[in-house]
């Protein structure tokens, strides 16, 4: 009888873990971008900040570009600019060393790092990241002090 | 005599009073002026709009849950913009856009049917008012009375409205952020 309590329990312990796991594997998914594809204002301003390192090529597809040596895009929501960035990226090799950005809300309500992202993977590229600005540009990267475009 | 210098005495005691208020973004400071050109290249301080209860509207036009707010400030605004409060004579909104391209600026005040005074710098998220406020994210907005002194902030929907019409009824109004 206690052996039977005991079955009944795990299975569901068991049912109750897969549900949970379930539902947070489903909450990444739902973005076009992976944990591992966010990458941290700090380490992209050590970056900068040490000229003798590879340099990443920084896009903005957010409304201006604020962190220095980026190159402006403008929002990626827009048409016109999402063709504009392709044509700036179709040049590059696959495995190039790209960080994109936005800044202006935070990216549940950013109208511009979806359509960038998902750009990036069409295209195959298999090295870039998107620069993990929770709140925005101001208090995840200026505020911070990191380094902006004069 | 004696009675004059009295007179000028009590004065000058009480100048350090009237302008000791102070300048702050906490609820009972006196907001931070600001004075920036509105689409026409005119300055327009906020300090002008003294004597009436001011929303000040931190917004862009790049900010979708900005955008979609504004038709309800139009509402709001057409609803209580000659009403009688008990510390301010009519409702006004200065509105300060946070974005970076005029025209884009423009084609939101036209489309949301704004009619109340909008400035910018257009410096978006650099611009030195962000600072002076502290904005942490957008929208944000403060609510000063009809003194300067900020009486509430980050209010939307319908605490906001909840807000403005206590001020209607002359009822205590608690301070709220």
């Amino acid at each position: 009888m206690k052996k039977t309590k005991i079955i009944i329990l795990s299975l569901f312990a068991l049912a109750f873990f897969a549900t949970t796991f379930q539902r947070v594997t489903a909450q990444n998914s739902s973005e076009p971008w992976t944990q591992q594809q966010l990458l941290a204002p700090s380490a992209l301003a050590k970056t900068i900040n040490n000229t003798k390192a590879a340099q990443p090529l920084v896009y903005c597809i957010g409304p201006q570009a604020i962190i220095k040596n980026s190159i402006e895009i403008g929002s990626a929501q827009v048409p016109s600019n999402l063709k504009n960035f392709k044509q700036q990226i179709s040049r590059l090799p696959k495995n190039a060393n790209i960080v994109i950005y936005c800044g202006c809300c935070p990216f549940d309500v950013c109208p511009n790092v979806r359509p960038a992202v998902n750009l990036l993977k069409e295209m195959k590229f298999t090295n870039f990241k998107l620069l993990n600005l929770p709140r925005n540009i101001k208090v995840d990267w200026i505020d911070q002090g990191y380094p902006v475009a004069e | 005599m004696k009675k004059l210098l009295f007179i000028i005495a009590l004065f000058c005691i009480n100048i350090p009073v009237i302008y000791s208020q102070t300048i702050g973004l906490e609820i009972g400071n006196r907001a931070p002026d600001i004075n920036l050109p509105n689409p026409k290249g005119e300055n327009i301080a906020l300090s002008a709009f003294k004597g009436k209860i001011v929303l000040i509207d931190f917004w862009a036009s790049w900010c979708p849950p900005c955008v979609k707010e504004q038709s309800e400030l139009v509402v709001l605004y057409n609803r209580y913009k000659d009403a009688e409060f008990t510390n301010g004579k009519g409702f006004e909104i200065y509105g300060v856009s946070l974005d970076n391209k005029k025209a884009n600026w423009e084609n939101i005040i036209k489309k949301a049917y704004i009619n109340w005074t909008q400035v910018s710098d257009l410096k978006f998220w650099a611009s030195p008012v962000a600072k002076t406020y502290n904005i942490q994210a957008l929208p944000f907005n403060v609510l000063v009375d009809g003194k300067g002194i900020i009486i509430a902030k980050d209010l939307h929907d319908n605490d906001l409205e909840y807000f403005i019409t206590k001020l209607l009824s002359g009822g205590e109004t608690k301070s709220k952020n």
